[in-house]
């Protein structure tokens, strides 16, 4: 909005309700809200906006908005999470699907001119970005790479940073996770480069996946134990019968587990053999009832602790009686059975090649 | 902070002196309280040790009078005149649903963004399961009443060892 005084002062915006994604909104219909006119400047833009905080379900971390209408209307994107609004995929992700080039300036004064001549535009229609216009093949993409249900999991609470460093003195009242953060490329992000669609290590890791990672899914892995294989994409109607009949073609069959829940299933072959060549024939070309699946090889065990047991736990073990106790067996030779779980040698998380 | 007490001052009524100790270590308490130091503390955690310490004289007050009914009313109005107890508190206390309130500002919706109260005033049994609550206000961990009728004897701040209760 231009003020009426002086046509080219910079009219801040005052809105009445946030741009967001379903993700960013939660679980719970029934949000409540807090609005802060002028609350902060936009992390692009930098010019004032206003601030909606809410709370997306139970807990979850407060979450508000980042970067100003204008600029979310721009990229069509959720103003906190940055991502697509119709995809829920990172802007550089869509942009390359749909070959959309980044004219925004990012110079300050021109970023604000741009801003300015920008909001006379969208006051008339509601989004920048064409879906339409792409062509089929890329919307395709863009439709196979987004999440089907929204991932609630991003609204938790920020790790505790003196958790981190050893220091929480909060312990179960410390409403901040208590976890160890894992070191990766993914944890160096910085929301303008999120927002233009430049160096962002997660939609360099999905562009990786699409590029490459057709092939990376069915190269055979190194551990010659696997010969389960993993599908994905499995609806109500396909039952472990179907799967069993389309994928014993290729050789025995030790068992199919089913997981509807989750939308997977798994196929263990009694050879790794077999595996291979299911997996060669049936990657890109799988297609039951109607459906088309995905497949990939399983992954190994996780390297937890076996034994169910934790560590707080551990005080209240039943000894089983004398009588069911039995010599245990030569090491190496039989999966250990465990009494305790100190005597589990991957109890700690350490992983130990079996 | 009870009022300074010098030749001019109207003498206290009898009765006062023997609850005069216990007073005097509140105010000792207080003032230990008042010089500790912040660090090591979070911003909102400062404050809480004096909302606790006066919650605990008021309620001695309060106790003393409605409850045990151990002083006069005279000694109640001076030690409320005087301010060793917080008669606005003490008033809340009496009404039903109010009997353990924390602090007054606990309970005003003003200060929230949705008009509501403090989280200390959630019942347990509406609150999520194993959810622990500390409140910023004040640090009161859940002061409603309900908490407090199936076992009396709990009392909502750990009290200090010389007051007989």
């Amino acid at each position: 909005m231009v003020t009426k005084a002086d046509p080219n002062k910079q009219g801040w915006e005052e809105s009445e309700f946030p741009i967001l994604c379903e993700t960013c909104l939660g679980d719970n219909p029934y949000v409540r809200m807090t609005r802060q006119g002028f609350g902060k400047e936009c992390k692009v833009c930098s010019r004032p906006f206003t601030i909606f905080r809410w709370l997306p379900g139970a807990g979850m971390r407060y979450k508000k908005t980042e970067i100003c209408q204008t600029c979310a209307k721009l990229k069509n994107v959720c103003q906190t999470c940055l991502l697509d609004l119709q995809y829920n995929l990172p802007v550089q992700v869509r942009d390359t699907a749909l070959n959309i080039t980044n004219d925004a300036p990012r110079s300050e004064i021109n970023r604000e001119y741009f801003a300015q001549n920008i909001e006379g535009k969208i006051a008339g229609g509601d989004s920048l970005i064409d879906y339409g216009k792409a062509d089929t093949a890329s919307r395709e993409m863009l439709k196979k790479l987004a999440r089907t249900e929204p991932y609630y999991k991003r609204n938790r609470p920020h790790i505790c940073s003196f958790f981190v460093k050893g220091t929480c003195t909060r312990g179960d009242e410390c409403p901040y996770r208590h976890e160890i953060p894992e070191e990766n490329e993914l944890s160096h992000q910085n929301i303008k480069d999120r927002y233009y669609g430049t160096n962002d290590p997660v939609a360099k890791k999905i562009l990786n996946r699409v590029k490459g990672g057709g092939n990376s899914n069915i190269i055979p892995p190194e551990d010659k134990t696997i010969t389960s294989l993993f599908i994905t994409g499995i609806e109500e109607d396909i039952t472990e019968a179907d799967l069993r009949g389309f994928f014993y073609a290729f050789g025995e069959i030790k068992s199919v587990v089913v997981v509807h829940k989750s939308r997977c299933a798994f196929v263990n072959y009694a050879t790794r053999a077999s595996a291979e060549q299911a997996i060669d024939q049936s990657h890109n070309n799988l297609n039951i009832k109607g459906h088309a699946l995905k497949i990939a090889w399983g992954r190994p065990r996780p390297t937890g602790p076996k034994t169910e047991m934790q560590a707080e736990t551990s005080q209240n073990i039943i000894l089983p009686p004398l009588e069911s106790m039995q010599i245990p067996a030569p090491p190496g030779e039989a999966e250990p059975d465990f009494l305790y779980p100190s005597q589990d040698p991957t109890y700690q998380g350490s992983s130990t090649k079996s | 902070m009870p009022k300074i007490r010098h030749a001019r001052t109207k003498k206290a009524p009898e009765g006062f002196e023997d609850i005069e100790e216990t007073l005097q270590e509140f105010a000792r308490k207080m003032k230990d309280a008042e010089n500790e130091p912040h660090e090591g503390k979070r911003r909102v955690e400062s404050l809480w040790p004096i909302f606790r310490l006066h919650h605990q004289r008021s309620r001695y007050i309060y106790d003393l009078y409605y409850k045990r009914e151990a002083i006069t009313k005279e000694v109640y109005d001076y030690c409320l005149k005087n301010g060793y107890a917080d008669g606005n508190l003490i008033a809340k206390w009496k009404k039903p649903g109010f009997e353990r309130l924390c602090c007054l500002r606990c309970i005003q919706p003003k200060d929230t963004n949705f008009g509501t109260t403090c989280i200390c005033r959630v019942p347990k049994s509406k609150l999520e399961e194993g959810r622990i609550v500390e409140c910023v206000l004040c640090g009161c961990r859940g002061c409603s009443s309900t908490d407090f009728t199936s076992s009396k004897k709990e009392k909502p701040k750990p009290k200090i060892e010389n007051e007989e209760e």
